[in-house]
């Protein structure tokens, strides 16, 4: 379970973080979640798919970095064995959102007190001796701030994609050398006929709201698959 | 096109009317920018409300929205609707608290085997529903057939809805009206004007002058003015073989918002008849359904109120103001006659029980607007057709409903005794009855490939009811692989049971989903 408190000096003043990868710090998983500003980086290593939340049927854009609950192929001994790592992975064990009332709610800042990274004599101090912000905390700060504008601007994109019809059911049929085979379902992609059927004023307008390249980038990030398969290869084989 | 049917005139608004329309205009595209454009129009009176009948679907009404148009989160969100997974029955074999499932979906590898004879010869066989489909073991605790994260339509177990029907005719017309083009008339019809042929050229409204049409739906109830007043087709009563005749029908509230909602209709034999019990997230609706030749009004409102005490509290049934439906058990010699054609209660009808109305209404929707016919001079030849097609699923609801009364065992009450004496069981349900004494029911069983009700469906009745079927004298040449074939099956219904019930959520839990996020598409 998670346990979050917006961040502050005088509760969290003493915490620290552990840095680095491993199971142990909570990234065993399977995919993670990601959104169209980071596509670019997310398509260089991972293929990006689309699943349903389980709690709204709604959709949201992921990262594949695994084939099992609890899978990260991405995983190795010394650390996260990928030139890029998604975002919602290094914000952790924070979250960021917008806290109180009225149209200019500045964006607010929480820790899982709950979570595996956070430690109270291991890792990076979040504070200064004189309360204030450290190196580490800024750089983690300013990280958060583009999550938040990757996810405002992200905000319209499944809806896009559903007036659209760009959205189509894939199932992935994975074939492993130890002969093992696998139907991984539930997972959506991007619809590329009808992709390359859209007309000129839709083209535009998804253009304009900066869509356009994600929708590329998700239908070339697909042939990462083929990565993730020679991972799970090399794990078994 | 010489004589081309054009312009199509629905009299009556209703589910009936309004389902017609629907259907046919989104089948059949109106483009009023065409030279000779194809016109549905639908004439409702302001002054008549519906009755309201029909509370309760098949799985078929989900191919019929999504064919109309309509997404299901606005059909669930605006008709107070609910899933419906079958029919759960108590009392209706020796009334001491037995009850037996119906379910929609069909028995595991229904196509390639037939479970039945495997299941009689189980020595501690579990009840024939549970054994053969994992979907009544989803009833007890009142789950749903499906998650928030499964497409609109799509499901986890076959459903049909449970629906306020008021609301649902009213969501149709804004439909139909909206976005399918479909003409609203507000008026009512003074008189039925024949042509020199002896075809309804028009009808006449008080508010709308005459309006002509190529074809007429009638979809006007009981008063079945245009086929039933117009052209004397004569009314066939059925009440030798199914003798209830009045309901009483009534909506109690939840006794608090979160109570579960039931995952199929609930029906309860009583001594003269039986109560149906529907829940709908907003309230359930029940009613009971009786004979008036062997009970009195006052005393079926008494058995009714005491079926609502039990289940819902001493309050609901002293708040409990019982709507009283008289009809007469039956439907028309033929259906559609010249170029006019009758649709829903102006067509027959029968009891609630297995909820046929609206699946009839469906069904005739469906073949008019896939077989309507180019021009007048085909029209006869479709309409034979939909003459034979429609006597044909009136006699089987006839047929299917019996077999209900006549497994059970009760002989409580003049009602049950009379319910099997021979003269009340048509023909051909004896014969029927006769055969599966010796062979379970099977693909061969079904009379035609569009049955109204599947043989899988006389399966759980007959097994439900504890009807026997002996074994068989003589072995087949595969009986060991069939009978390995069948055990396994039987294994793997009852785990797919165990993790359905782990994986599915409560009724109420889902639809407060749907109000909130809604189903995706896909």
């Amino acid at each position: 379970m998670s346990q979050y408190e917006t961040l502050n000096t005088e509760q969290h003043g003493h915490l620290r973080i552990r840095t680095g990868y491993g199971k142990a710090l909570g990234d065993g998983i399977m995919y993670v979640m990601t959104y169209p500003m980071e596509f670019r980086d997310i398509q260089n290593c991972y293929p990006i798919l689309f699943a349903k939340d389980p709690n709204t049927g709604g959709f949201y854009a992921a990262a594949l970095l695994g084939f099992e609950p609890d899978q990260n192929l991405f995983l190795k001994d010394d650390g996260w064995d990928a030139n890029y790592v998604p975002t919602l992975v290094q914000r952790q064990p924070f979250l960021i959102g917008t806290g109180g009332e009225g149209d200019d709610r500045p964006p607010v800042v929480s820790v899982d007190l709950d979570h595996p990274r956070v430690s109270q004599d291991e890792g990076e101090a979040l504070f200064n001796d004189d309360g204030e912000p450290s190196e580490f905390l800024n750089q983690k700060i300013a990280l958060l701030d583009q999550l938040h504008r990757g996810l405002q601007h992200g905000a319209g994109f499944i809806d896009a994609l559903l007036q659209h019809e760009l959205l189509e059911q894939i199932t992935l049929d994975l074939a492993f050398n130890d002969g093992s085979k696998q139907a991984l379902e539930g997972l959506y992609c991007i619809a590329e006929e009808r992709l390359y059927q859209l007309r000129g004023d839709v083209l535009e307008s998804l253009n304009q709201a900066g869509y356009l390249q994600p929708v590329f980038m998700a239908v070339a990030s697909l042939s990462r698959t083929r990565d993730l398969i020679e991972r799970r290869n090399r794990l078994r084989p | 096109m010489k004589d081309s049917v054009q312009r199509i005139v629905i009299v009556g608004g209703g589910s009936a009317g309004w389902l017609s329309a629907g259907v046919i205009a989104a089948e059949h595209r109106i483009d009023p920018q065409a030279e000779r454009p194809f016109e549905v129009l639908l004439i409702e009176s302001p002054d008549v409300p519906t009755i309201g009948v029909g509370e309760g679907t098949w799985p078929s009404m989900r191919s019929t929205l999504q064919r109309i148009g309509l997404a299901e989160t606005d059909f669930l969100r605006e008709c107070d609707a609910s899933f419906k997974q079958g029919t759960f029955f108590r009392n209706w074999l020796t009334g001491d608290g037995d009850t037996y499932c119906h379910p929609f979906t069909i028995p595991v590898d229904f196509a390639e085997t037939n479970i039945a004879p495997h299941w009689l010869a189980l020595a501690d066989a579990p009840p024939y529903a549970d054994a053969v489909t994992p979907q009544s073991a989803l009833f007890a605790d009142c789950l749903a057939p499906k998650q928030i994260t499964t497409p609109e339509y799509a499901f986890v177990v076959n459903y049909g809805y449970h629906l306020d029907a008021g609301k649902f005719a009213e969501l149709l017309r804004k439909h139909c009206t909206g976005k399918l083009g479909v003409n609203h008339v507000k008026a009512n019809v003074s008189q039925v004007n024949a042509a020199d042929n002896g075809d309804i050229r028009s009808v006449t409204t008080d508010r709308a002058g005459e309006i002509e049409g190529d074809l007429f739906i009638d979809c006007t109830g009981t008063k079945c003015l245009l086929l039933g007043e117009h052209f004397q087709v004569p009314f066939q009563s059925q009440q030798g073989y199914l003798f209830n005749d009045t309901a009483l029908a009534v909506q109690v509230p939840y006794a608090d918002a979160d109570q579960p909602i039931q995952s199929c209709t609930h029906s309860t034999a009583q001594p003269s008849g039986w109560i149906w019990d529907i829940g709908l997230p907003t309230r359930r609706g029940t009613g009971h359904v009786y004979s008036s030749a062997h009970i009195s009004d006052d005393e079926a409102a008494g058995q009714l109120l005491a079926y609502i005490r039990d289940v819902a509290g001493d309050d609901a049934a002293a708040d409990a103001a019982p709507r009283k439906i008289r009809f007469e058990p039956g439907y028309r010699q033929e259906f559609w006659h010249r170029n006019c054609v009758a649709i829903g209660m102006s067509s027959g009808f029968i009891e609630p029980l297995e909820a046929s109305a609206l699946v009839m209404i469906e069904l005739a929707a469906g073949m008019i607007a896939d077989q309507l016919p180019a021009t007048r001079e085909v029209m006869d030849i479709v309409a034979r057709r939909y003459n034979r097609k429609f006597l044909r699923h009136w006699s089987q609801i006839i047929e299917f409903l019996k077999l209900h009364y006549v497994l059970s065992a009760r002989a409580d009450s003049p009602y049950w005794q009379e319910n099997h004496s021979a003269a009340s069981i048509p023909d051909k349900l004896r014969e029927q009855l006769a055969v599966w004494r010796y062979r379970s029911p099977w693909h061969q069983d079904a009379e035609a490939v569009d049955d109204l009700f599947p043989v899988p469906s006389y399966q759980y009745i007959l097994y439900g009811m504890g009807f026997r079927t002996a074994a068989r004298p003589t072995r087949s040449h595969q009986q060991d692989q069939r009978q390995r074939r069948a055990a396994e099956l039987f294994r793997k219904n009852a785990e797919r049971a165990a993790q359905l019930q782990q994986a599915l959520p409560g009724n109420r839990e889902l639809l407060d989903k749907v109000r909130e996020f809604g189903f995706q598409k896909l």
